[in-house]
């Protein structure tokens, strides 16, 4: 469904923070995916690499088979092949894994690399490359802090993307909205503004707000980070139900019990990089990286 | 005869009043199109400076931008309105009302200050507004107009309103190019009776009740936006 390879993200006006250093990962469809880790190891960004609210200094992002971000020329053979770096290296020293992996190495590949290698860079992004906005549309990302619309009403901001989108009519959307919002119980706040709701309400409006699209997969960025602990319950709860439903969901948090029960993966990011991944069983029993035994500790 | 007795004749039986009403009719314009011209134009520049600065266009725009503002910012009014009516406008060989270069010039000026309260107005929605929008499929464009340009909109009310009650008093300038505004009309009423106390009183008081009445209208404009954050 979503596939992250070889993720490097660096901040700073001199790209001196190094938040991710090579992230790979692969999420099936129906799959759900936790990850967890220190603060500052890079699970969000990694999170917000996958629609590409971060665009990822290096590597790429795959929704099914679209790529999403430009295309890496390391990742791809048949462009590195058609560098004139390298073939001056296959002239000199012959090996064609060799010199490839030379290039890897080295990153021989940022400079000006002729005609050819510009060709085979573009057929890449030609043939895979999609519109990102049209990937967000089938990504829902639930956020930390909510963010639902300030200007709108609980039912505007349901109905705000699938209209002006044109995917459905204002009927259509209304209807969908009208059944979201019946489902979490919340269908008397229709036209209510959200500052009227609890963290609670905010963040189940927030996830039925992703919802009205129909996405294919779900993004949560530690959605119940900003909650009060009694109103943790009720989206877990709800993030459960979507679970159960089938939906592919990708979640950063740092609640261990959702991990254990609902995860059929879980992933621990440290410094830039998915250092274990594992079943939860096996995960949380039976740890092998020396840093996730000190964080499981820390926090069991 | 006592001065407000004065004051009254030339007003009225001399026929004052006529000059004060093309005053009051001529500050209006100059304030009420120069705003316009001003939130129009504004918006533009403050657009330029907001868009993410990725191509080399914006960031030419940008810089013009930056340079517009540092030039009707840095110098004073007056200077900018006689610029307009004796070099502008002469160098250019076009001839159009004086009233219309007032116009023109209170809007130039406006928009610079424009332009940096749309600008703040939009930084001061947080960026998590924007991404929700982005995140959900919305362009760049939509989200910036359904989204963040209300919130800002708002949020940036009282500081507009301050800009066009300061527009509003400094058309008070306007006779340096001849224009007869309420303040030159009620200069003329106490040349012509070498009294000055009333009339300047007097002209303080329409400049007091136009003030207040627009404060007005801010707030009514201001209490029907903040319908969406009753806490």
């Amino acid at each position: 469904m979503i596939s992250v390879k070889n993720v490097y993200k660096y901040f700073g006006k001199d790209q001196e923070i190094k938040v991710l250093t090579g992230a790979s990962c692969e999420i099936k469809r129906g799959e759900k995916v936790v990850i967890i880790g220190p603060s500052g190891s890079g699970k969000s960004t990694m999170l917000r690499c996958m629609n590409l609210l971060e665009e990822p200094t290096y590597g790429e992002v795959w929704l099914e088979d679209k790529l999403l971000t430009p295309a890496d020329p390391y990742l791809h053979f048949d462009v590195i092949r058609a560098s004139e770096t390298y073939k001056k290296m296959l002239a000199e020293n012959g090996s064609d894994e060799a010199v490839i992996a030379e290039i890897k190495e080295k990153d021989l590949l940022r400079k000006h690399e002729g005609k050819e290698y510009a060709k085979a860079l573009k057929a890449v992004e030609d043939q895979y490359r999609i519109d990102i906005n049209l990937a967000r549309q089938r990504m829902g990302m639930v956020f930390q802090h909510f963010n639902l619309f300030n200007n709108l009403t609980v039912i505007q901001n349901l109905m705000l993307a699938p209209v002006q989108l044109k995917l459905m009519t204002k009927e259509e959307a209304e209807q969908k909205a009208v059944q979201l919002l019946d489902r979490i119980g919340l269908l008397d706040k229709r036209d209510e503004y959200p500052s009227k709701l609890s963290g609670g309400q905010k963040q189940r409006v927030a996830i039925i707000r992703a919802l009205a699209m129909n996405p294919q997969v779900m993004l949560f960025d530690e959605p119940t980070s900003a909650l009060d602990p009694e109103m943790v319950g009720e989206v877990l709860e709800l993030m459960k139900e979507l679970a159960n439903e089938g939906m592919t969901m990708v979640v950063v948090t740092h609640e261990m019990g959702f991990a254990r029960e609902v995860a059929d993966r879980v992933l621990f990011m440290c410094d830039g990089v998915i250092a274990e991944e594992a079943a939860p069983e096996e995960f949380f029993s039976n740890p092998k990286n020396p840093r996730l035994r000190q964080f499981l500790q820390a926090i069991l | 005869m006592n001065a407000f007795e004065i004051f009254y004749r030339q007003l009225i039986e001399y026929g004052g009043y006529k000059t004060v009403l093309i005053g009051l009719k001529n500050t209006a314009l100059i304030a009420v199109f120069g705003l316009l011209i001003g939130l129009v134009l504004g918006c533009l520049l403050a657009t330029c400076k907001i868009l993410p600065r990725t191509n080399r266009i914006v960031r030419i725009l940008s810089s013009v931008v930056d340079v517009y503002v540092a030039i009707f910012r840095g110098t004073p009014m007056v200077v900018q309105l006689l610029l307009v009516h004796y070099v502008i406008f002469p160098a250019v060989g076009l001839d159009i009302s004086s009233i219309a270069e007032a116009v023109l010039a209170f809007g130039l000026n406006s928009a610079a200050y424009v332009s940096e309260i749309i600008r703040g107005g939009i930084l001061s929605i947080d960026i998590g507004q924007t991404e929700a929008g982005r995140a959900l499929g919305l362009n760049y464009g939509k989200t910036m107009i359904k989204i963040v340009l209300p919130q800002a909109i708002k949020n940036v009310i009282p500081t507009l309103g301050n800009e066009f009650i300061a527009l509003l008093k400094e058309t008070s300038v306007v006779s340096f190019i001849a224009v007869v505004d309420i303040t030159k009309s009620f200069q003329n009423i106490a040349n012509s009776t070498y009294e000055y106390i009333v009339p300047y009183i007097v002209l303080a008081l329409v400049y007091l009740v136009v003030v207040l009445a627009v404060t007005g209208l801010i707030k009514l404009v201001e209490r029907r936006l903040r319908a969406s954050d009753k806490r």
